[in-house]
């Protein structure tokens, strides 16, 4: 087991990770993943198999390192959160960024894990190949589990070609809402498409050199706007990153959503609004109580399905 | 407990006299889904109409421990909805509104026995279309898509149901109702929507589901190629992928499928071909068009000795029409068939389906090969006739053809499911341990076991208690060697 500076215990196996795991949990010791115990020794890419556009690698691995591996065959893996997560935080947070637009959340993107459980039980789900529908999918359960259900050791991915060519079109506009409406009733298939509420829309567009010339003239001609470069899409992840909040709403109520906040980083097919203020809108999709209690006992049954002594913590 | 006299009453008064059956004859209807080698008797089938009833049903099988499962259209080919001798089946066959349609979000709301074509058809003339086209999408339910997380030709560039699928409401087994998702997508917490979409049918009942719809591409583009043997089609796979295109669909069929197809549709495919690949682009017509004609380039290269473009609308339906009717036309050259749905890392076909010719030729059985190359998920078809006693042995090359694709990293299934067909064999993908973690879910949705029993997770009872050879899953196989 390595130490790196501070007494943070990094695991670098699975074997490791279920020892400290169950330690804890004889011990009845909570644990934070990524404080308590960190994966940055588990960093390996362990299989890439280019000609099957997919991936295998250990959950300490960033995703920064894992594309500068991937690039090297001309592919990557169409995820760009903000910061530079492991593979295990992109996962555990489900955290995605402008490239959610086309691409999915990592729960869209993952094919299998492998998880080591509180009590030390090592388990796999799901597989390597694209396409797979045996057993439950462990895997999409624990994206967005905070590091509750369990460490994740292993994560498997489908990958996408790196585009040959990509170009940004910034629309500088007071009726963002109006823009958004006309690039979704075209037939364009952009990468990514942000509000940088107030004021503008950005919009990605991938693919070979002409077909992207020929969408960006087509976006042009129907939004105006001028060409822009990644700055605008650094900016929109660093405000998505110091965001307060995240608001969630059906993407046709975008404009009702930029009028009722400020500011805020946008994301409309996804329906989905990160703002720095503390301004609460309100929800345009309340639960009923008592489904959402019945949500939360679920929710319970399944931690302690999982962890039933609770030694895993956010 | 179980189903008396005063469980058909209560039912009867609450969802209406002719909405419970309990007459033999008219049971026999559900005793079976797609997968007809397996067969059960229900002794109460109910067919609610509305979220409220299912949940009447659920909780009065739940007091009286009454094992139950959901049934869509019953097109499923795993035995998913398979009932258990003496359960009840809940049929969603009366819930079949298109509750709203949200052009705008891009979204539509729908009850789940809607038929998958009908969420198209609902949207098709505003420009829209519903992505997941399982081959039995005339009639297969949208209900039955979520349970098995159904794919379809155009997965391989549109995703699968799971992709698509924002929200739902799930009846528990236990009668409570959990809104999952919405409208909006990614939802904070665990993603229990992304876990109950492929569960067979096991962790609850879906009532309704908010969909993704996309609009239409603005250019389609549709080819096909006939090759000398299923290798050279293989390798114009590999090429077409490895280049970055990413077609909507990539299919397969070999000779054998061919020449059923002729006999049947008679789709005009080229003579002689060992192998036919039709591959279809969609989305921008500057992308789609330069793809086109790389894909041509691609095929030629790899020995396409002849090549069509559908022009139209007419001459695409053609190109498809061998394909989408495969499965029904091997009736023309046996009496009896069975389909696998194994998936291999698309690089393993050629050594893949060259061994699924040395092992039919061990058995001495025909096998067909038509699939889903694009993403390596096979549908080989084990011709047999069980009139002169080949079913067992059948079954055994069937086996034998999954073993091929699990020793080659894949898996048990891509599209069609577990359901009981494939519950005994999950010990051959998954480990013990696996598996317990499996159960572990299961129980935490369904304390009770009485939500589709005996589908999806192997049971002593079921499969005796050495169901085949253990082998570690794929992904804790990997860098095992370096580390020793």
């Amino acid at each position: 087991m390595r130490s790196r500076g501070s007494a943070l215990p990094s695991v670098s196996s699975l074997e490791e990770a279920a020892a400290v795991l169950q330690a804890a949990n004889n011990e009845g010791r909570g644990l934070r993943i990524g404080r308590d115990v960190t994966t940055d020794g588990l960093d390996r890419v362990l299989e890439h198999e280019a000609g099957d556009l997919t991936c295998t690698v250990e959950s300490g691995l960033r995703l920064s390192a894992l594309n500068a591996a991937l690039a090297l065959e001309g592919q990557r893996l169409s995820l760009d959160p903000p910061g530079d997560p492991t593979i295990g935080a992109l996962l555990s947070e489900n955290v995605s960024g402008p490239l959610r637009h086309r691409f999915g959340a990592p729960r869209d993107l993952v094919l299998g894990v492998t998880l080591v459980l509180a009590d030390g039980t090592i388990a796999s789900a799901g597989g390597k190949v694209v396409k797979n529908v045996a057993g439950y999918d462990l895997s999409r359960l624990v994206c967005g589990s905070r590091g509750r259900l369990a460490l994740i050791a292993r994560a498997s991915f489908r990958l996408h070609p790196l585009p040959q060519s990509q170009r940004t079109l910034v629309v500088a506009t007071d009726d963002a809402a109006e823009t958004v409406a006309v690039l979704f009733g075209s037939r364009l298939e952009p990468s990514a498409l942000d509000v940088l509420h107030p004021g503008r829309v950005a919009v990605r567009f991938e693919g070979s050199e002409t077909a992207v010339d020929a969408q960006v003239a087509t976006a042009q001609a129907l939004v105006a706007g001028n060409e822009g470069d990644e700055e605008i899409w650094a900016e929109s992840r660093r405000r998505q990153q110091e965001a307060r909040r995240t608001t969630r709403f059906a993407p046709g109520e975008l404009r009702d959503i930029l009028e009722r906040l400020p500011e805020a980083v946008v994301r409309p097919s996804a329906g989905v609004a990160y703002t720095a203020t503390g301004i609460q809108p309100t929800s345009s999709e309340p639960q009923s109580p008592p489904s959402a209690e019945a949500l939360h006992r679920l929710e319970e049954r399944i931690l302690r399905a999982f962890d039933p002594k609770g030694t895993l913590r956010e | 407990m179980g189903i008396d006299a005063s469980f058909v009453d209560g039912l009867r008064s609450a969802l209406g006299q002719q909405h419970v059956i309990t007459e033999p004859e008219q049971l026999r209807v559900y005793e079976c889904d797609g997968l007809t080698g397996h067969r059960a008797l229900p002794q109460l089938v109910a067919l609610p109409g509305t979220t409220e009833e299912v949940q009447t049903v659920v909780r009065a099988c739940y007091g009286a421990r009454v094992p139950f499962v959901a049934r869509g259209a019953g097109t499923g080919l795993s035995g998913g909805a398979t009932p258990m001798a003496g359960g009840a089946v809940i049929s969603l066959t009366r819930m079949n509104q298109i509750l709203e349609i949200d052009l705008e979000s891009g979204r539509i709301v729908v009850q789940p026995g809607v038929a998958n074509l009908d969420v198209t058809r609902a949207v098709a003339a505003d420009g829209y279309f519903y992505a997941p086209d399982p081959s039995s999408q005339q009639v297969c339910t949208i209900g039955g898509n979520v349970a098995e997380n159904s794919g379809g030709a155009h997965c391989l560039k549109h995703g699968f149901t799971v992709h698509h699928v924002t929200g739902a409401t799930l009846v528990l087994p236990e009668g409570d109702t959990v809104e999952l998702g919405g409208k909006a997508l990614d939802p904070d917490g665990m993603d229990l929507l992304g876990v109950v979409v492929g569960s067979e049918g096991t962790l609850g009942i879906v009532t309704e589901v908010t969909l993704r719809i996309l609009r239409v591409p603005e250019t389609v583009r549709t080819l096909l190629a006939g090759f000398e043997t299923t290798d050279a089609a293989g390798a114009a796979v590999s090429g077409i992928v490895s280049t970055g295109i990413l077609p909507s669909a990539i299919e397969m069929m070999d000779r054998l499928t061919i020449e059923a197809a002729e006999r049947s549709t008679a789709p005009g495919y080229p003579a002689g071909a060992g192998a036919v690949l039709l591959v279809e682009l969609d989305g921008v017509a500057a992308q789609v068009e330069e793809d086109a004609a790389e894909v041509e380039r691609i095929c030629l290269e790899f020995g396409a000795f002849e090549l069509r473009v559908a022009a139209d609308e007419v001459a695409r339906a053609l190109l498809w029409k061998g394909r989408k009717s495969a499965f029904a036309a091997m009736g023309r050259i046996a009496t009896d068939y069975y389909v696998q749905d194994g998936v291999v890392p698309r690089t393993k076909l050629p050594e893949v389906l060259r061994r699924i010719e040395e092992l039919s030729e061990e058995y001495g059985l025909r096998v067909g090969n038509v699939f889903h190359a694009g993403d390596g998920n096979l549908h080989p078809l084990v011709l047999y006739d069980s009139g002169q006693g080949e079913t067992e042995r059948a079954r055994e090359l069937a086996e034998a053809i999954l073993e091929a694709c699990l020793e080659a990293g894949g898996s048990l299934t891509g599209e069609h499911g577990v359901g009981m067909d494939k519950a005994c064999s999950m010990p051959r993908m998954f480990s013990e341990r696996d598996l317990a973690v499996f159960t572990r879910l299961r129980d935490a949705f369904d304390p009770e076991g009485l939500c589709n029993p005996g589908k999806v997770v192997p049971t002593p009872r079921l499969c005796g208690e050495v169901p085949g050879p253990y082998r570690a899953h794929a992904l804790e196989r990997i860098g095992v060697a370096e580390r020793l």
